[in-house]
């Protein structure tokens, strides 16, 4: 049964005259219990997905399509319901966790404000999330909370936030690229957090990320985003084990562990797509069929791809 | 501190001693105001004599410094010819209750405004608000003091054209005084709220489930008030500036009309004393606003 099921999700920002399609027609399901990743390159529009559901783009964003969650649309909710929804079902760890902390108001306040909107005993709230934060490694948790985000390492802001999102025990996080400017050894640390969020927690996760170890490490499904489209959707191993899409093998080829081998090449404007298939330009399969013709997602062995040589790989 | 007081007490008695025309003359023509042409040269130098006139600039300006060190005396007016510490007792609280009404009104009515633009933008209203603040800060005080006079005293006859003490006497030249300030806190409001909204905290807080007047009261709030804050330092001296027209206009009895008068009539230890407690006040406000500026922002406590 999917929790979350996302249909002919489109967002474009207008830029002057022109639009820029950040996101064009992605379907997806997250089902119940599982960790769901959504990985690509610095703006394949991952992260605008996981706002949009939420309905946090800014107000010129021109969204179309619908998410459901449970089965409800929440792009057709009233702002109070949508709050409702924000607040209790569905939170969001954001990237960037320096930024995500009010710098002027101590943690305890922003860590406490979780529970004001659902009716919950701050104390009792409190309690529960010093606990978490406990197990999701930060010590001494009580004294943290009468600092300011500034007096914190990035490591422990990030726990800190982890420990915001989840606190209220949504039945859906979305993690926003959680590793996103992180060193390497905080991002070893985000990986140890994940797993274990994952272990002790069990609850539905979305996320977003272009950390290809974390997302093997954690997702139990991965869909793969190129220039705003899905490309490649499948399970984590088979997506990050044997990449069928061109894209998604150069991604892997390109990790240093598996050589480094560059990409060529960019991603194509967004606000002139190419003709045809999107990655046809970087693509060492390429054929005639790929400037003609933009591929559809196709059933392949179980996973989809969107490719027109699936069969030759 | 204390040496931007000495500069400026330097300044203004060097500024106020280059000025055409011969101090003890003018005093003396000031205090005789009919009998102009009767002054004669005795009198004038007796004048020169009795304040010590004649002696060089730098030997008076000194004199004068070391009597308001040592005995806290910094003259006595030569027209009035009384202690100017009498004088600025006596003006002082008329200044102090005008731009502290004024400041007051600037503050809330542009920091209320200005969230209230920030919250609408782009929207009609928000248009309006910043058309009319920009008539607000581009109108100098004086016009916009003699049209208030106009319209509300003359036309409908609602305020008294001048005059002080009562509540109504208050209402046209606080009214004068702080739409300027009132413009300019409520664009600068304006511009660092959106800024502020624009944040991720604002975005996470959203996330959160915060509804909209706790996210701006507690998130923003706090976040957009410092470069406002800086503004209403600032403000607080154009206030005092203004004061000294305003107070002109609408016959105040305060500091500003005491400094006009005494420059006309050359009353040097007035206008010394005057321009000192105008500059002391600015002083003051502007140390409130750097012990603000650490009170909000936790970064600056520790930094």
């Amino acid at each position: 049964m999917s929790l979350l099921e996302i249909r002919d999700l489109s967002v474009e920002f207008p830029a002057g005259e022109n639009t820029v399609k950040a996101v064009s027609h992605v379907f997806f399901n997250v089902r119940e219990g599982e960790t769901f990743g959504i990985i690509g390159e610095s703006g394949s529009g991952k992260s605008v997905i996981g706002l949009a559901l939420l309905r946090l783009l800014p107000a010129n964003a021109n969204i179309s399509g619908a998410v459901l969650f449970h089965g409800q649309d929440l792009f057709s909710l009233r702002p109070s319901e949508l709050r409702k929804i924000r607040g209790k079902c569905i939170s969001l760890m954001p990237q960037n966790p320096a930024g995500a902390l009010n710098p002027v108001l101590k943690n305890r306040l922003q860590i406490e404000e979780v529970f004001e909107e659902r009716g919950i005993d701050k104390k009792e709230g409190m309690k529960k999330s010093l606990r978490l934060m406990k197990k999701l490694l930060l010590k001494d948790p009580e004294k943290l909370c009468d600092l300011y985000p500034h007096q914190l390492s990035g490591g422990m802001r990030q726990r800190l936030v982890a420990c915001m999102s989840l606190s209220f025990e949504p039945e859906l996080l979305i993690a926003d690229e959680p590793t996103k400017g992180l060193d390497p050894e905080a991002k070893e640390g985000a990986v140890e957090l994940f797993t274990k969020i994952k272990k002790e927690y069990g609850k539905t996760m979305l996320l977003i990320t272009h950390d290809l170890d974390l997302a093997l490490e954690v997702c139990d499904r991965i869909a793969v985003m190129y220039a705003g489209e899905i490309v490649e959707l499948d399970k984590a191993s088979k997506v990050l084990g044997t990449p069928l899409h061109p894209y998604t093998k150069g991604l892997v080829r390109a990790q240093p562990r598996n050589g480094l081998v560059p990409l060529s090449g960019q991603s194509p404007s967004r606000i002139s797509l190419p003709e045809g298939c999107l990655f046809h330009e970087r693509c060492r399969y390429s054929g005639i069929e790929c400037f003609r013709k933009h591929p559809e997602m196709k059933n392949h062995k179980g996973g989809w791809i969107r490719c027109h040589f699936q069969s030759l790989q | 501190m204390i040496l931007t007081l000495f500069a400026v007490c330097a300044l203004t008695f060097f500024l106020m001693n280059v000025i055409p025309g011969g101090t003890a003359e003018l005093v003396l023509k000031h205090t005789l105001v009919g009998l102009e042409d009767s002054v004669s040269k005795e009198q004038v130098n007796q004048i020169s004599s009795r304040y010590n006139l004649d002696d060089p600039l730098y030997i008076q300006f000194f004199r004068w410094i070391k009597e308001a060190i040592v005995t806290g005396d910094i003259g006595t007016s030569y027209v009035f010819k009384k202690p100017v510490l009498y004088l600025l007792a006596l003006r002082l609280p008329a200044t102090i209750q005008l731009a502290g009404v004024s400041m007051v009104i600037a503050i809330l009515a542009g920091v209320s405004m200005g969230i209230y633009s920030a919250l609408k933008e782009n929207r009609i209203s928000d248009h309006i608000l910043r058309i009319v603040t920009l008539f607000g800060v581009s109108m100098p005080g004086f016009w916009v003091a003699l049209l208030l006079i106009l319209i509300f005293s003359l036309k409908l006859k609602l305020a008294p054209v001048a005059g002080y003490g009562s509540l109504e006497n208050l209402f046209l030249p606080a009214a004068a005084l702080s739409l300027h300030s009132v413009a300019a806190v409520m664009r600068v409001t304006r511009i660092s709220m959106l800024e502020t909204l624009g944040q991720e905290y604002i975005r996470f807080a959203k996330a959160k489930g915060l509804p909209l007047w706790k996210i701006v009261s507690r998130h923003a709030l706090k976040n957009a008030m410092l470069p406002v804050i800086t503004v209403i330092g600032f403000q607080m001296g154009s206030l005092l500036g203004g004061a000294v027209v305003i107070e002109k206009i609408f016959a105040w009895p305060g500091i500003g009309s005491l400094l006009v008068d005494s420059i006309s009539a050359r009353d040097l230890p007035v206008v010394q004393g005057c321009v000192l407690a105008i500059v002391t006040m600015f002083l003051f406000v502007h140390f409130l606003v750097d012990m603000l500026y650490t009170h909000l922002d936790p970064r600056i406590r520790y930094g």
